[in-house]
């Protein structure tokens, strides 16, 4: 066990070897190019051949000289007549880039802005060319400036001209989620608790050090438990077009079993308590990789390496239906390994992230366990989930027609499983892969989904009508108003060939209903989402189990 | 009826705008372009109208739509556009009946010293070299004798006016999507669950700087009846 966890830390040390490797100085485009020939079209220029090039105007920041530069070939007066072409019938004008420059960055490296720029020293580059408002258009979706600008200055001989970048940064840090809210938990000894507070905050800086590489962090709290991350991730690993990514994770997680009427085993006696509680421990990481496949098509792929270290009680029971059944706590008693692949592929057509109003944004990911590479838990899993938003042809309202299925085929973790509060807005998701909430699903519909906590199928479709309520231009650019409804199922084999005793009928479908609604807004540090479920999820308007 | 008529002068403009006269790139502009929302609202701004024969004309300027920052741009030797349309419409009603546009690209050339001007409106494509940037606005930020519509479009003895609009660089819808698309991926969002990206929110931040265009102005003139 130890040779295998030894194994991650040696993988992890790899990791950041490669990213200091990153930190070194990648390729100067151009620099061993020459100009090269003149293109066709037209050659016209007036003016002969010896026009001195104007002195380079004053530099905002650094660096001064051109940071991807090649010297022109010295030029015959026929090149330098050759050297500016106009496009027949067109203003167009072509010209051969002698350098690239960079201006306004005192964070960011000049090399990390060049990588976003599709030209070399020595190319010929067409005034109207698209690509070169596209290259603004992708500096700033890197978030790491808050105005670019691009132009042309004369170069050192006729013909010639030099890409200007000038640009303007922003901070880089980010504050990417903030949870706070109530849940109702259980005390170590398995007692139930009516309230207890949770909460977690997660940030990053995107442009470290200037080099365009994002280190992040993460921490969740509640009482007895804590989840941290760091997560590395490269844009440009190495220079090339693929993502690196990296994360270390620690989690000291408790998890609850049963519904208020459990026995447990520990090793004295054996004692009855509402809640049989697990504690576990997780430390690991991943690493990652991820390219594009056209401009809406992500894939990404990632290895997790985690040790598991679990103290469960000696034998729990609880209800199932009428019947006395002992509980599976779904991890390993001591300590276990978890390795697993994992490929994910995100296509995003949505015209908004936050306040989407037409569009699609779907994801698929599948995990295999590698158990011939140690893994203690063979399992597979996939996910896929499908949002799709249509814009309603009065007022700005907004329509979100939501999709999710997954499947479990072999023996997860408990916390890979499909967990009821994922589902249901009536009680808290899971944040960071802890569990705060001890309660079962709502159960509106008085069927047996009450009697599952953990489940190895999911399937939820929901929908989701939102009104505007507030645009601005500042800082709050959209406030809407949403309501939303959906109907979910979280089932496992057991559930499904050997039903709990006591429901018959349509009480064997394990389906609940769920509802949110709220505000969403649509800010200059973020979006948004006030629901009014998980409080309203404390209201005891729960189906009751058989007895 | 009026409505009615008022459409199939409009198709029949975009239909013919070919044979009218009317450049084929001036109409490529105008596709998903925005109309005035609530014209009749509009900041008033004089201009004048003469008719030639049955033909409309009008001048008017709009050079305030050039600030500083962006007049120093139109040296920069790469492309800059100013797109200006100007709707015809009737007193009291938000549908206009007529659209006239004109499109200016003004690239500065870096080694002779002048800016090439490409214009483009109702009466045909012309490049004209300009010498300095005064020369430019006179060209493309004010209109002289610009062909507007044909009486027989217009409602005899009903008063009228145009609607302008004008951009400076503006993002076709098409490139707007893409660009935004692009944008507003996530670095790193691989997770499938909220708490799972963590940097899956920030990017969003950014593109709400992306407008349809660099400046815009929009007024509208006062009324003028055929």
């Amino acid at each position: 066990m130890r040779a295998r966890f030894a194994a991650f830390i040696a993988a992890a040390a790899v990791v950041v070897c490669g990213g200091a490797a990153h930190a070194d100085p990648i390729r100067t485009w151009g620099s061993s190019q020459a100009p090269p020939a003149t293109q066709g079209g037209a050659a016209t220029s007036a003016g002969g051949a010896s026009t001195p090039p104007p002195p380079p105007p004053a530099t905002i920041g650094t660096p001064i000289e051109p940071v991807d530069a090649v010297p022109p070939t010295p030029a015959s007066s026929a090149g330098d007549t050759e050297a500016v072409v106009r496009s027949p019938g067109h203003v167009g004008l072509r010209y051969v880039l002698e350098g690239i420059e960079v201006r306004g960055n005192t964070a960011t490296l000049a090399r990390v802005v060049l990588r976003y720029v599709p030209f070399r020293s020595g190319d010929t580059i067409d005034v109207d060319d698209s690509e070169i408002e596209l290259t603004r258009f992708r500096l700033l979706g890197t978030g790491f400036f808050r105005d670019v600008n691009l132009s042309l200055r004369r170069g050192t001989h006729r013909g010639y001209a030099i890409l200007v970048i000038t640009v303007v940064e922003r901070n880089t840090m980010v504050l990417n989620d903030v949870w706070l809210g109530l849940s109702a938990d259980a005390e170590p000894n398995g007692a139930a608790r009516p309230l207890t507070a949770y909460g977690g905050i997660d940030v990053a800086e995107t442009n470290l050090a200037g080099t365009g590489i994002t280190l992040g962090g993460a921490i969740a709290i509640a009482d007895g438990q804590l989840a941290l991350r760091t997560r590395f991730a490269d844009p440009a690993f190495l220079g090339t077009s693929w993502t690196a990514e990296a994360q270390l994770l620690y989690n000291h997680a408790r998890d609850f079993f049963g519904n208020e009427d459990v026995l447990v085993d520990d090793p004295t006696q054996q004692v009855t308590q509402d809640f049989a509680v697990a504690n576990y421990t997780r430390f690991g990481g991943s690493v990652g990789a991820g390219h594009d496949i056209g401009v809406t098509t992500r894939l990404y792929v990632d290895y997790r390496l985690e040790k598991l270290d679990a103290s469960l009680p000696l034998a729990a029971s609880d209800h199932y239906g009428s019947e006395i059944v002992p509980i599976n706590f779904f991890i390993l008693p001591g300590s276990s390994i978890l390795s697993t692949v994992r490929a994910t592929l995100i296509h995003d057509t949505r015209d908004e992230p936050v306040l989407p109003t037409r569009g699609d944004f779907f994801t698929l990911v599948g995990d295999v366990s590698l158990t011939p590479l140690g893994s203690d838990y063979p399992y597979s899993k996939i996910q896929a989930h499908l949002s799709h938003w249509i814009g309603l042809p009065w007022a700005g309202h907004v329509l979100k027609l939501d999709a999710f299925a997954g499947a479990i085929f072999g023996t997860a973790p408990v916390f890979e499983k499909f967990y009821i509060g994922d589902f249901t807005d009536l009680l808290p998701d899971r944040v960071l892969d802890l569990n705060f909430d001890r309660r079962s699903a709502p159960n509106f519909l008085n069927n047996d989904i009450s009697e599952i906590r953990y489940g190895d199928y999911a399937l939820k479709l929901s929908a989701e009508y939102r009104i505007p309520i507030y645009r601005g231009t500042r800082s709050i650019y959209g406030i809407d108003f949403f309501g939303a409804f959906g109907v979910y199922s979280v089932a496992d084999q057991n559930l499904i060939t050997n039903p709990p005793p006591g429901y018959e009928g349509l009480a064997k479908l394990p389906i609940d209903l769920t509802f949110n609604f709220g505000l969403r807004a649509d800010t200059a540090i973020g979006g948004f989402m006030f629901g009014v479920s998980n409080f309203l999820g404390f209201l005891p308007v729960r189906g009751a189990a058989p007895q | 009826m009026i409505r009615n008529r008022r459409a199939a002068a409009l198709f029949l403009l975009a239909a013919f705008a070919p044979v009218l006269g009317v450049p084929r790139e001036a109409v490529a502009q105008t596709q998903g372009a925005p109309q005035p929302a609530n014209p009749s609202s509009l900041p008033t701004r004089r201009a004048s109208f003469a008719w030639d024969n049955t033909l409309l004309r009008a001048g008017f300027s709009f050079r305030d739509v050039v600030d500083k920052p962006l007049a120093e741009k139109l040296s920069s030797g790469l492309p800059n556009v100013i797109l200006m349309r100007a709707y015809v419409f009737e007193e009291g009603r938000s549908e206009p009946v007529a659209l006239a546009v004109r499109t200016c690209t003004v690239t500065y050339d870096l080694w002779d010293d002048i800016y090439r001007v490409r214009v483009s409106d109702p009466n045909g494509v012309r490049n004209v070299p300009k010498i300095n940037v005064d020369g430019v606005l006179r060209e493309c930020a004010e209109a002289h004798d610009l062909p507007i519509v044909d009486r027989a479009i217009l409602e005899k003895g009903h008063p009228h006016f145009l609607g302008v609009l004008v951009e400076v660089n503006p993002i076709s819808p098409a490139m707007l999507q893409q660009i935004r698309q692009w944008v507003q991926r996530p670095t790193g969002s691989t997770g499938i669950n909220p708490g799972d990206a963590l940097f899956g929110s920030f990017v969003g931040i950014f593109v709400r700087q992306i407008g349809t265009s660099a400046a815009s102005l929009s007024f509208r003139t006062q009324s003028f009846t055929p």
